[in-house]
C-alpha cells in the first residue's frame, strides 16, 4: 500500500465510524421518543379508567 | 440541559457547522497543508489522530465532573451526562487507536508495540468499555450510576500517565512535536500544517459536543420513560 493509501484508510475508518454512530444515535432518538409516546399513552389510559 | 433543548434549533446548528469544519479541515489536511520533508504524505493521518485523542480526553473530563457531582448530589442529569460522554470517548479513543496504528506501519514498520503510550491508552479504552459493560450488568439505575461514577474517577487518572509516559519512559512513540517547552509551535510545525491542525480540532470539538446533545437526548428520553413506566406501575 502506498502512503495516500494509508491516509485515505485512516480517513475512511474515522469518518465511517462516526457516521454510523451518528445514525446510530439518530434511531435510538427516534426509538426512545416512540416509546416515550407509547409509555405516556398508555399511562393516561390508565388514569382514565381509574 | 434537557432533552428538547439539546436536539432543537441549537443542535441543529451545531450540527450544521460541524459539517462545515470537517469539509473546511479535510481540505486543508488532504490538499493545503505541505507534506512532511520527513514522513511524506502519510504525517497527514496527524489532522485526525491528535484531535481524536484531544476529544477523548475532553468526553473522560466530562465523565470525570459528571461523576464527581452525581457522587455528591445524586442528580440524575450528571450520571445521564457522565454515561453520554463515557460512550463517545470510547468512540474517540478506539479510533485514535487504530489511526495510530495505520500511521505506525508505515512510519515505525509495526501495526503495534507494547510502548508505554500505546499501552496506556489501550487500558484506558479497557477502563471505559468495562464501565459500559458494568453499567448494562446492573439493573439497578441508582447502583449502576454509583458504580459508573467510582470507575469512571479512577479511568480518569490514567489520561495524565498517558501524557507523562513519553517523558518518563524511553518510548517508541515520539514527545510532542507542537506543544514543546524549548520552542514556540510556529518555530517548529510550518504555519500550513498548524492551521490544517487547528481546523481539524475546531471540527472534531464541534462534532463532539454535536454527538453528547444527541446522546444525552437519548439518555434523558429513556430516563423519562422509566419514570413514567415507574408512575404508571404505581
Amino acid at each position: 500500500m502506498g502512503k495516500w493509501g494509508f491516509v485515505l484508510l485512516a480517513y475512511g475508518i474515522v469518518w465511517s465510524a462516526i457516521l454510523a454512530y451518528l445514525f446510530h444515535l439518530k434511531s435510538r432518538i427516534r426509538k426512545a421518543e416512540a416509546k416515550l409516546t407509547q409509555v405516556k399513552s398508555k399511562g393516561s389510559g390508565v388514569k382514565h379508567a381509574s | 440541559m434537557t432533552g428538547k433543548e439539546a436536539g432543537g434549533g441549537r443542535g441543529r446548528i451545531l450540527g450544521w457547522l460541524a459539517l462545515v469544519f470537517v469539509a473546511v479541515g479535510l481540505y486543508f489536511a488532504l490538499i493545503h497543508a505541505p507534506p512532511d520533508a520527513n514522513q511524506g504524505d502519510v504525517q497527514r493521518i496527524m489532522y485526525i489522530h491528535i484531535p481524536s485523542i484531544l476529544t477523548a480526553y475532553l468526553s473522560f473530563f466530562i465523565v470525570f465532573v459528571g461523576s464527581c457531582l452525581y457522587l455528591w448530589k445524586r442528580e440524575r442529569r450528571d450520571d445521564i451526562l457522565a454515561k453520554s460522554a463515557a460512550e463517545i470517548g470510547v468512540l474517540f479513543t478506539a479510533l485514535t487507536i487504530i489511526e495510530g496504528s495505520i500511521w505506525g506501519k508505515p512510519t515505525w514498520g509495526v501495526w503495534w508495540t507494547w510502548d508505554a503510550r500505546l499501552t496506556l491508552t489501550a487500558i484506558l479504552l479497557m477502563i471505559f468499555v468495562g464501565y459500559l459493560m458494568l453499567r448494562s450488568l446492573i439493573e439497578d439505575e441508582e447502583r449502576a450510576a454509583v458504580s459508573g461514577a467510582i470507575v469512571g474517577i479512577i479511568g480518569f487518572l490514567d489520561i495524565p500517565l498517558i501524557h507523562m509516559s513519553v517523558y518518563w519512559w524511553r518510548t517508541l512513540h515520539q514527545p510532542p512535536s507542537i506543544l514543546r517547552p524549548d520552542k514556540a509551535p510556529w518555530d517548529n510545525v510550518h504555519p500550513a500544517m498548524l492551521i490544517a491542525l487547528a481546523i481539524n480540532f475546531v471540527a472534531f470539538l464541534l462534532l463532539y459536543f454535536y454527538l453528547l446533545s444527541l446522546r444525552i437526548r437519548v439518555g434523558d428520553t429513556e430516563d423519562r420513560i422509566r419514570r413514567e413506566a415507574l408512575a404508571g406501575a404505581a
